[in-house]
């Protein structure tokens, strides 16, 4: 048996064991040992992982991925990435976190015993579906037809150390949200959304998230030194996919906690946690399917569009569906005040979602205008730039408050008074950066004083001890995050203030001159790589 | 409580017509995808010409032609070679200037490549960084550009193939020239 054949063989138990287990979703209860089912796909998908890296490393030009994505003279680390930095081996990854995420879940202690079948089945769905999708129209295991002894390579752009790992961990933030999906669905199904459902979810929202946050920020720090536009952040289409799910996922991690709390919001974090991974599959249909043209797409294909297209309509049908019949239901009745933690987490749900909102407009406009009215338009950084900016302006503030605010009721005087200083330090900090170093427009001073206000009330509160004067951990995490957002968001004004960007045309030995500085084009060198040769350009 | 309430049938609604939207644009033809620059003036551009850095490929080169051709592509692009055929019978025709634009590629490598298949081009702008290119729209290699007048009246994206040459090319070419 040749290795692709191994591989088939196991993309078939993969396949077959997944839509046995969710069977399970039929009203007719098959009781089956879930154990074997939910554990098969995944080291079947893992050893199918495993064996495609194989050939990839040892250079097997008998299969297509590997001509078309390798070259035998390729160091052993862009071997190893060549697997997934394509549409096939990717696919497979897909497939293996799906599957990850299951096998983990199934050693999970989480009772009622329908409640855990039920969640595997459903992830199980949506491993049976992108194995189908892998069989039929994306097989890695093709076999070459004619004799080919050397690789075409892989995109010298593509070659790089951090661009290797990016695809991996940004799939196990972007992929693992399906097990959020999965719970919501079997929580519906089994009647079981409430406090207790909220703490089991908790952890795997916050694994999720941090995965996601650093893939999409290793791919934004590539952007910037690789492309070296200078950009770090560019608004393609692909990077909006990545950073949709992303803001849903950020919402439902904020609204996960009040539900835990206070069981409030039932209905409104299964709405969030269906949103969040359908956000997911809607990107990957986008990027897949060719109709949205980026430095990320892969090669197009209609069939593979199509296919993508049924899949996501079954899966976001079934669950929404569900949603809007169960959804009546779940909700307690429990008034909420204005001034409260939860009403602030609550406005920072609503900004998220704005904020997502104008992403997603911003990413499908011009597949609209392209289809209505047959014009072809591309949205800017401008347009995000200026509907974000109130937004984020709001987001800061309520980053500020929520945290000092106390669950359930709370004074707003109690509140100003314990971040007031804070903001006044800030406010003189930038004023004085303002009128000694530069000077700031009203919305950067504004900006700015915010950023540092969250930085410095995050910082005072994430060394709050406890009683046993040790540092609160939950607090803790919060406020590194919230610091991270303060930080992003300052360095981002910053750049977008200081940075100057000049487009020459230059030749060795040329002087340019920017402002004060004088740069001289002394040499263009070329370094001897192992398989590209870099261009140096050398400036004074 | 209630057991039905319209209001949560919202999110599906929504999501079915974004789903009927996506499959409408899924049907669409993507060789229809048209550019920008569809009945502008050609862009901007200054670039070394790929065998001499002294020499160089800029606007003014395709401005006052009657029927100019820019074709983008590398030597490590797959899809070029078999296109390149393609460019070799166009060179023939009387009357249109075919440019080549040489996006992200090793200077001996593009040489090569034409040494090996031919050179249909008056003139081949050497883009290293792929800068030029940026202002032309290119989203990969290939992408070939029909320009009348110094206008850019067509934008094919991806290798042009024999059927599309004489069903979509050759009938354009044929109005201007």
């Amino acid at each position: 048996m040749t290795i692709g054949n191994l591989g088939n063989l196991l993309m078939l138990i993969c396949l077959l064991a997944s839509l046995t287990q969710s069977l399970y979703l039929l009203p007719k209860k098959i009781d089956i040992d879930y154990r074997v089912l939910s554990r098969a796909p995944f080291f079947a998908s893992l050893l199918a992982f495993t064996l495609l890296i194989y050939i990839f490393v040892s250079s097997d030009f008998n299969y297509q991925l590997v001509v078309n994505n390798s070259h035998s003279e390729k160091p052993v680390i862009y071997k190893i990435a060549g697997a997934w930095g394509n549409h096939e081996g990717s696919l497979l990854l897909w497939i293996l976190v799906l599957t990850i995420f299951n096998f983990i879940f199934s050693y999970s202690k989480i009772r009622p015993v329908d409640f855990k079948k039920n969640v595997m089945a459903f992830q199980s769905l949506m491993i049976f579906g992108f194995t189908l999708f892998l069989l039929f129209t994306s097989n890695p295991f093709l076999e070459t037809e004619i004799t080919v002894n050397e690789g075409l390579g892989l995109n010298p752009v593509l070659q790089d150390l951090l661009l290797a790992i990016h695809p991996p961990i940004l799939y196990v933030g972007y992929v693992g949200y399906s097990i959020v999906l999965s719970f919501a669905v079997g929580g519906m199904i089994s009647n079981k959304i409430d406090r207790e459902w909220a703490e089991w979810l908790h952890p795997w929202v916050l694994i999720a998230w941090i995965f996601l946050t650093l893939g999409i920020g290793l791919g934004s720090f590539w952007a910037y030194y690789e492309l070296g536009w200078g950009g770090y952040w560019f608004w393609d289409p692909v990077e909006n996919a990545s950073l949709m799910p992303w803001l849903a996922g950020t919402a439902l991690f904020h609204c996960v906690i009040i539900l835990e709390k206070k069981n409030i919001l039932q209905s409104w974090t299964i709405l969030l946690s269906i949103l969040t991974f359908s956000l997911s599959l809607i990107g990957t249909f986008l990027v897949r399917s060719g109709i949205l043209n980026s430095v990320h797409t892969f090669a197009s294909d209609p069939a593979r569009g199509l296919f993508i297209l049924i899949f996501l309509a079954i899966i976001l049908i079934i669950s929404f569906t569900l949603y809007a019949f169960k959804g009546p239901a779940l909700d307690n009745k429990n008034e909420m005040n204005l001034v409260s933690k939860e009403s602030a987490i609550l406005a920072n749900n609503w900004l998220l979602l704005s904020t997502l909102f104008v992403v997603f407009l911003g990413t499908l406009y011009p597949l609209g205008t392209d289809l209505f009215l047959q014009k072809s338009i591309s949205v800017g950084p401008k347009y995000y730039i200026l509907s974000l900016l109130p937004i984020t302006i709001l987001l800061l503030l309520t980053m500020i408050v929520g945290p000092n605010a106390k669950w359930q009721n709370d004074k707003i005087l109690n509140i100003i008074l314990s971040i007031n200083k804070l903001f006044i330090i800030s406010l003189a900090i930038i004023f004085g950066f303002s009128i000694y170093f530069a000077e700031l427009q009203l919305t950067q001073i504004t900006l700015l004083t915010l950023c540092l206000t969250l930085i410095f009330v995050s910082i005072k509160n994430g060394l709050r001890v406890n009683h046993g004067y040790t540092i609160i951990k939950s607090s803790l995490g919060q406020s590194l995050a919230h610091i991270g957002f303060g930080l992003l968001i300052l360095s981002v004004v910053g750049n977008a203030t200081f940075a100057q960007e000049k487009i020459f045309q230059a030749k060795v030995n040329d002087t340019l001159i920017l402002d004060d500085h004088m740069f001289k084009f002394n040499s263009v060198e070329q370094t001897e790589g192992k398989t590209l040769m870099p261009l140096q350009q050398l400036f004074i | 409580m209630k057991k039905f309430n319209i209001k949560y049938f919202i999110p599906v609604s929504i999501v079915i017509l974004f789903l009927i939207f996506f499959s409408q644009v899924l049907n669409r033809d993507v060789s229809k995808l048209s550019s920008q620059l569809i009945e502008k003036p050609i862009p901007t551009f200054n670039m070394p010409i790929l065998s001499n850095d002294d020499q160089s490929f800029s606007t003014s080169d395709i401005a006052d032609k009657n029927v100019a051709l820019v074709n983008i592509w590398a030597s490590w692009c797959i899809p070029c070679r078999s296109e390149h055929e393609i460019l070799m019978i166009l060179s023939k025709i009387e009357g249109l200037n075919l440019y080549g634009i040489n996006y992200k590629d090793n200077k001996d490598n593009a040489l090569q490549f034409i040494e090996q298949l031919g050179n249909p081009y008056n003139k081949i702008g050497a883009d290293i960084n792929g800068r030029s290119s940026m202002v032309w729209g290119v989203y990969g290699v290939p992408e070939t550009f029909i320009i009348h007048k110094g206008t850019v009246i067509y934008k094919h994206i991806g290798p042009i193939h024999m059927n599309e040459l004489e069903d979509v090319i050759l009938p354009i070419l044929g109005k201007i020239l």
